[in-house]
């Protein structure tokens, strides 16, 4: 049943136009399943670029603060040491510091709405970020390097064998459903797209909150003419912002609802919202109950509940 | 009137939603440490009964904008409650009393291997270079040859090399030191992240890696420096070989489990053992930054000999001490 339910909330973002983000279902330690919405590749990359940067940003100030320590001496090898030692030691702490201090998030993931988890729905253990993070410097930080250095030795065709295959691990993303890089194969991690969602007013009370009763009502049989989909599809509509456009779309749904079900009366423009609206509560009502009976209905296609006797 | 039996239960539950988001919203903000001790025991209290809403809303309510909030609400929740509880140095700290030790004494196996490839290849080098001192240039790269090569006579290897006089403290601690870190660390790192390719590279590098040593061996014991050669090398080796042969057996231990995931699925089983051989890894780095210190630094401070040996066999005995004890009482 929950399966059910999912599907159809996925159909109705998927007619709204919401992105194609692949979805992956884990389950809590408290057994509830949690679906998750995998993040892409490009948010991934962009993220990672941002963290790049501030990596950058970082050593530079670090860097800032040790350079009157070398103008002094002018030892410019000892400067550039202290430099590849920071990036090393910088590197290798960003990742880890900030994905345990914000449970799986850089600053990258961060503005990107992403996050680190535990793939098969645990805790986000210390050991799994260390291992996906050191991972990343057989990914990444090598395969740069390794590029950096080509051409220096004569052994630039083992050097390009090495670089190509390097190069296919990171590829890797490229080639799995979850987007996992080799270090979330290691560590048993996926990162997943967090969007914050709020919660909206209960629409089968506007009507009430309104202070009136519902001025139209339906019978059982022009209730049972559509399921669980076509009520979110309402439900979506109904809670799209006023303007013209949604106005005309509502009314173009009025049209097409009256016509379902055999209503005779015309709804006048100003009416529409509120004939909707007391559809969409009686609707629910009556899906709800018929769910509660175990009569699920998912859409006005799947066969129709036995009808109860009056 | 119509009171749906969903809005009834959203009305009951509502507050205590409102309160988690709230509480989660500044966790996400200003992480877990923001939350005071019984906000923290709210917060888990609060996430088990959002979840048993989700279950519930998802059987009896129909309002996907109720049934989207509680699922992302939970989802958020969780990741608060079930996040890492320890910062980036706290759990360096439990990681290097317990659980890297832990992980090296699993892989006594994969250590032998490579540990046998790295012998096969010492010998290998051992025996080409003393058959035919031209070899050496071809086995061992000018990078890491440094100049020393078949035409370097034996005063130039006791006083440019075994015996060099100490460059000071800057030279050697922070650039030599840390040159050779970096390297030796990078080479390590390589050949875990080989494993990959179902170890074949990994188990090259280190026979290679012997090799390497092997000829350095033969070309000094060409010129009577062998016992020199070996204190000279011992200082720091047993620490850097040590690390080598870690990151090696980490490697070959994905390899493994790549081939043989056994009754799990092949992601299930990397996650479950990669774990542990990055952890592996990850902890010889840290020897390598040791192995670095010691080489740039106190190896040409001890000059001599049998001072070099007793420095190499008491970090021996360290090592052994530390792989064999650490975190045992929790075994």
């Amino acid at each position: 049943m929950t399966d059910r339910a999912a599907s159809h909330i996925d159909r109705v973002s998927e007619l709204f136009g919401g992105t194609k983000r692949k979805r992956r279902v884990i389950e809590s330690p408290e057994g509830v399943a949690l679906t998750v919405g995998v993040a892409t590749r490009g948010e991934r990359l962009y993220a990672f670029l941002i963290d790049i940067l501030l990596m950058f940003v970082i050593i530079f100030c670090l860097y800032a603060l040790f350079i009157p320590l070398f103008f002094s001496r002018a030892d410019i090898p000892v400067g550039m040491t202290l430099i590849l030692f920071l990036v090393f030691i910088v590197r290798n702490l960003y990742f880890l510091h900030f994905e345990l201090a914000w449970q799986g998030r850089t600053p990258g993931k961060r503005i990107c709405g992403l996050r680190v988890i535990n793939r098969y729905g645990g805790e986000l253990s210390p050991s799994a970020v260390i291992a996906r993070n050191l991972t990343r410097e057989v990914e990444f930080f090598l395969p740069v390097s390794l590029f950096l250095s080509l051409g220096d030795h004569a052994g630039a065709a083992a050097s390009l064998a090495a670089l190509g295959w390097v190069l296919a691990i990171a590829a890797l993303p490229l080639f799995n459903r979850d987007n996992l890089r080799a270090g979330d194969l290691i560590g048993g991690t996926m990162v997943i797209s967090t969007p914050r969602r709020a919660l909206s007013g209960d629409l089968s009370l506007t009507a009430q909150d309104a202070g009136r009763e519902a001025v139209h009502s339906f019978t059982r049989e022009q209730l049972a003419v559509y399921g669980a989909f076509e009520l979110q599809v309402l439900e979506e509509l109904l809670r799209s912002p006023p303007n013209r456009d949604s106005d005309r779309v509502l009314s173009g749904a009025c049209d097409k609802i009256r016509l379902k079900i055999g209503w005779a009366d015309e709804i006048p423009p100003g009416e529409v919202r509120r004939f909707l609206s007391d559809f969409y509560a009686a609707e629910r009502d009556e899906l709800e109950r018929g769910q509660l009976f175990g009569r699920i209905r998912a859409d006005k296609t799947a066969a129709p509940p036995t009808q109860p006797r009056n | 009137m119509i009171t749906l039996r969903s809005a009834e239960f959203r009305r009951a539950r509502e507050h205590a939603w409102l309160r988690l988001d709230e509480m989660v919203s500044l966790a996400e903000r200003k992480g877990i440490g923001a939350l005071s001790a019984d906000e923290a025991q709210e917060i888990a209290r609060l996430y088990r009964s959002a979840s048993s809403s989700l279950s519930v809303a998802r059987n009896i309510a129909l309002d996907r904008n109720l049934i989207l909030y509680l699922e992302n609400l939970t989802l958020r929740a969780y990741l608060v409650v079930y996040g890492p509880r320890i910062g980036a140095l706290q759990s360096l700290a439990v990681f290097f009393t317990g659980g890297f030790p832990k992980a090296v004494r699993k892989l006594v196996k994969h250590l032998a291997i490579v540990s046998a490839a790295m012998l096969i290849g010492l010998a290998a080098g051992y025996a080409l270079v003393s058959a035919d001192a031209e070899n050496f240039s071809s086995l061992v790269p000018g990078s890491l040859a440094g100049g020393r090569g078949v035409n370097s006579t034996r005063e130039e290897l006791l006083s440019d090399e075994l015996f060099a006089e100490w460059p000071g403290f800057v030279d050697t601690f922070v650039v030599f030191a840390n040159s050779l870190f970096r390297h030796n660390a990078i080479v390590g790192v390589f050949s875990f992240g080989l494993g990959f390719a179902l170890g074949v590279p990994t188990l090259l590098l280190v026979v290679y890696n012997g090799a390497v040593l092997g000829a350095f061996m033969a070309l000094h014991a060409a010129k009577g420096l062998a016992v020199d050669f070996v204190g000279w090398i011992a200082i720091h080796g047993v620490t850097e070989i040590l690390a080598i042969l870690l990151c090696a057996a980490a490697g070959l231990s994905i390899a493994e489990t790549v081939i043989f995931p056994g009754d799990l699925s092949r992601p299930a089983s990397l996650a479950l053992r990669g774990r542990e051989a990055a952890g592996v890894a990850a902890g010889a780095v840290a020897l390598f930054f040791i192995a670095g210190f010691i080489e740039g630094g106190f190896r040409q401070l001890i000059a001599s000999t049998p001072g070099r040996y007793a420095f190499a066999l008491a970090t021996a005995a360290l090592w052994a001490l530390y792989f064999t004890r650490a975190g045992a009482s929790d075994d």
